[in-house]
């Protein structure tokens, strides 16, 4: 079944993550306890609604939009945010 | 937001098959809507994407993590398809 899907896997991590590191690190103010901070977002996109497109380069370099999928596979999008942490 | 020869080293770890993307400009994040402003980076999400490119299935946050619901939607596929 897998095939039959294109698994796109964006990658948002490192630098922010290192750059949370710092924030956290070098901060002088008393942590933040986990009830006060932000709740993450909350996607504005809904089940129904066309997604959007983009275009971003893979490990080769290479275009890829979601337009090109359009007709001819189903896609699995996944924000993989922290890639290279144990989370 | 990585780089791609970051991506590209990722995906030789982990022996990946399929795109890795960079999102370096978070524009596809804030699209999504899943990139926190204050911590600067975004959230774990998944979507299942038809076809015609309409949203069928939206995972976020700590259920992101776990693929069972996207694994499911996909299935849900394969039995529209059968049908």
């Amino acid at each position: 079944m897998i095939k039959r899907f294109a698994l796109l896997l964006l990658l948002p991590a490192i630098l922010a993550a290192s750059g949370f590191a710092q924030q956290t690190t070098t901060s002088a103010q008393p942590p933040v306890a986990p009830a006060q901070q932000p709740a993450p977002p909350k996607t504005h996109l809904k089940v129904g609604q066309p997604a959007p497109d983009f275009t971003l380069t893979d490990t080769e370099g290479k275009q890829v939009s979601l337009r090109d999928f359009k007709g001819k596979q189903n896609v699995v999008l996944a924000f993989y945010v922290l890639a290279f942490t144990g989370g | 937001m990585d780089s791609s020869p970051a991506n590209r080293r990722f995906a030789e770890d982990i022996g990946v098959k399929f795109p890795l993307l960079s999102d370096w400009r978070r524009k596809a994040v804030k699209d999504y809507g899943v990139y926190n402003e204050v911590s600067g980076y975004g959230t774990r999400a998944t979507f299942v994407v038809d076809k015609e490119g309409i949203i069928k299935h939206i995972e976020e946050g700590r259920t992101a993590i776990d693929p069972t619901g996207a694994y499911q939607a996909c299935n849900l596929f394969d039995k529209k398809k059968a049908n």
